[in-house]
């Protein structure tokens, strides 16, 4: 026992010192989830505001005027009129000088004191459906803002009062900076893991490896210690990130948020063990798991996409992703304060992918091995 | 001219030598399109529901009704309590509840102006937005049938009121894959290009096979060009199957010209090749080499808008996004598969892309030196 023990903390040894040897390789891994932290922080907001919107207003009287001041009055729009031709219409969107365009027929104003509902043309640049959706959106609440203005007295039977939990301003930082964590260190755990074990059957030092006393369990132990380290300093510091600059509250248990989190690595360290056991090259290992971790982790766990949007298909395969059981968890426990009892699910399947990852890449090691 | 032949044909060997590789070209691609082509999605639906009716009047149920019936929301049951809602909000096991105050069906016919409650989980903001847009939505519909019930016609048509009629052009039916997919193609085509080239150069470092082509009588030319053009080879095969298979699969319209798209295709591919080239000159081995790569990708993808529109990006970001060339492209892109625009309307895009393209790939391959440290 002790003998194993020393052989590991040896193999750990000279794995940290293959890391210390490639400080450029270091400081990525550590300003890499920074910079992206920063920049989702920053950037990611789905909201759109400014949207362009041109003018083509036929009718030129009191109502229109009113709608189109109506239109200027609201965040979402930047309105500009124009004046060219309306056959070149199209040209607005090609040239992307306006995202929008809301013509006012000729005869706007006097249908409207007549007609039940008079229309008015919108023309949404709907590449992006995301967006046109958006601004169809807008467009609603604007007129609908104009329908009231035009009619004091329009009665609202009804109020609506909405509680939003957790997140009452609804703030996108509550939900990436838990979505980054599970995202850095599968990518991380996974990667680094991969390979270098092929790493060192690429380069033929495995064999030397081999001829030495030491067993194959003791090499992955060895060899998956450092990251474990590496991977918990880097969880820590997307949180102190998350807390300090984005201003996430920590609503739970630390302990519990510990414990779990090493379980995360322990399966996300596993995934990149399986890989490395049918991978003989450090770029198909490296393509690998950056194909089984990044995309998955992103677009399949509820990082930004809700899984319950999807179609059936791909809510069957989110359930091999393990960063939607680990999602769970750290917005559970940050941002609910959920206890262990409450995360039992996730926990537990969490736990059962790491023993079957895990024997299953023991098995295949050996094989590996023997050939 | 031999010489690079040669040259790329041991490329093509080692390449297609080994068989996940060869995978991992053709199929990954493939199956990563299908996944973001149907995940990546705006909306939201079956929303899990718990309505607390109070009331259990007629009106009440006309108004859960709307609920049930719309495919933004599965109804997982009723409760009785506020307090019951929100602990299965904190459990996850419920994300929106509906409480219908008592007397609701009666305040209303008196004009007493009753309140809904609306309880929803704000951990993910985004969704939370939209769901409440959803719930407004019906109970707005409600509001209005409420209005318009027979005996109150008189009063509705007292009202002056604008409706909009809308056209939603260059994707009619709001497929988001229609969107994503060109946006794909610039991803897929960066991360061949660049991180493949890169790893490739590398590689004959880490394993001392430089030594052994530095060696033979190729000029650094030669090198670098056998060794790039089946990169680019491969890119361009790559390309036209995700777009043929995207045709398939997704039924996107591809409306521009699609030699215009690849000869601007190959423009782009000047940046990637050449940061390719560059991380291979400053770094030793492929672990460096791919955590390299990796930090320009993310930098990219996230500054190119192919994620997150640029417009909603804060302003100093958005002066950030003019520094990555694959911003353009994915403007080019974008535009040329959707909105068939020419090289007119995509020259403002044409030119800073080219620009940076042959600085980098200039400067990269003055750095590469045909030696050994």
């Amino acid at each position: 026992m002790k003998h194993t023990q020393n052989r590991i903390i040896t193999i750990a040894k000279k794995e940290v010192l293959h890391i210390i040897h490639d400080p450029r390789s270091l400081i990525i891994i550590f300003i890499l989830p920074v910079i992206q932290l920063l920049l989702f922080g920053y950037a990611l907001d789905l909201e759109i505001k400014n949207v362009d919107l041109a003018v083509v207003d036929f009718s030129k009287g009191n109502y229109s005027d009113k709608l189109i001041d109506q239109f200027e009055g609201s965040e979402f729009f930047h309105v500009f009129f124009y004046d060219g031709r309306i056959e070149d219409l199209e040209k607005l969107f090609l040239t992307r000088k306006a995202r929008a365009i809301l013509i006012i027929n000729q005869d706007f104003d006097k249908e409207i004191q007549f007609a039940v509902s008079t229309p008015v043309q919108i023309i949404i640049d709907a590449a992006d459906p995301n967006a046109g959706t958006l601004i169809r959106n807008y467009c609603t609440q604007v007129i609908a803002g104009y329908n009231q203005k035009i009619n004091i007295q329009m009665p609202e039977p009804l109020m609506v009062e909405s509680n939003i939990r957790y997140n009452p301003d609804m703030q996108s930082s509550y939900f990436f900076v838990p979505g980054i964590l599970a995202l850095l260190l599968v990518m991380i755990c996974a990667l680094l893991t991969s390979v270098t074990i092929t790493r060192e059957k690429e380069l033929g030092t495995m064999e030397q490896i081999l001829v030495s006393p030491i067993k194959p369990l003791e090499i992955i132990l060895g060899k998956v210690l450092p990251y474990i380290g590496i991977s918990i300093l880097i969880g820590l510091l997307v949180l102190l990130i998350g807390i300090f600059v984005f201003d996430v509250p920590f609503r739970g248990s630390y302990l519990l948020l510990l414990c779990l989190t090493t379980l995360y690595i322990i399966t996300s360290l596993s995934l990149g063990l399986m890989i490395s056991t049918f991978t003989s090259t450090q770029q198909v290992a490296m393509m690998f798991a950056q194909s089984a971790t990044l995309l998955p982790t992103v677009f399949l766990s509820g990082f930004i996409f809700p899984i319950s949007s999807m179609p059936q298909l791909l809510q069957i395969i989110s359930y091999i992703v393990p960063a939607k059981y680990f999602l769970v968890i750290v917005r559970g426990i940050i941002l609910k304060g959920n206890s262990l009892l409450q995360l039992l699910q996730p926990t537990v399947i969490l736990g059962l992918m790491s023993i079957i990852l895990l024997t299953n890449a023991f098995r295949r090691f050996r094989l590996n091995l023997e050939e | 001219m031999r010489q690079i032949l040669f040259m790329m044909n041991k490329e093509f060997k080692q390449i297609f030598r080994t068989r996940e590789m060869v995978a991992i070209i053709f199929f990954l691609p493939i199956i990563q399109m299908a996944i973001l082509g149907f995940a990546i999605t705006n909306e939201v639906k079956n929303i899990k529901l718990l309505i607390s009716d109070h009331d259990k009047s007629f009106e009440s149920r006309k108004l859960i009704l709307g609920f049930r019936y719309s495919e933004r929301f599965q109804l997982i049951g009723y409760e009785n309590s506020n307090s019951s809602i929100t602990e299965a909000i904190h459990n996850w096991s419920s994300q929106m509840g509906l409480v219908i105050p008592k007397d609701f069906g009666k305040d209303l016919y008196r004009n007493l102006n009753p309140e809904v409650q609306i309880i929803i989980d704000g951990i993910d903001g985004n969704t939370a937005g939209i769901a409440l847009g959803y719930a407004q939505g019906i109970i707005n519909r409600f509001t209005l049938d409420h209005l318009n019930r027979p005996m109150d016609m008189k009063a509705v048509y007292a009202f002056q009121s604008a409706g909009i009629e809308e056209r939603m052009w260059y994707n009619l039916n709001l497929n988001s894959a229609q969107y994503m997919v060109p946006g794909l193609v610039v991803v897929l085509l960066t991360v061949i290009s660049m991180m493949l080239s890169a790893m490739s150069l590398v590689r004959e470092k880490e394993i001392g096979t430089l030594e052994q082509l530095i060696v033979t009588p190729l000029r650094k030319y030669q090198l670098l060009l056998g060794k790039l053009f089946p990169f680019l080879i491969l890119t361009f095969v790559e390309m036209v199957i995700i777009i043929n298979a995207a045709k398939i699969i997704f039924s996107i319209e591809f409306v521009g010209s699609q030699p215009l798209l690849a000869t601007l295709a190959s423009l782009y591919l000047f940046t990637t090749l050449g940061l390719g080239i560059f991380i291979s000159t400053i770094t030793s081995t492929q672990q460096q080499a791919m955590f390299l790569a990796w930090f320009f990708m993310v930098f990219m993808l996230l500054m190119s808008g192919f994620l997150i529109p640029i417009e909603n990006m804060p302003a100093f970001l958005q002066k950030i996004t003019y520094l990555n060339p694959m911003r353009y492209f994915i403007y080019i892109t974008r535009d040329i598969f959707q909105k068939g625009s020419n090289v007119q309307y995509l020259k403002i895009d044409i030119l800073p892309m080219t620009i940076y393209g042959i600085l980098i790939f200039w400067g990269s391959v003055l750095k590469f030196h045909k030696r050994i440290d």
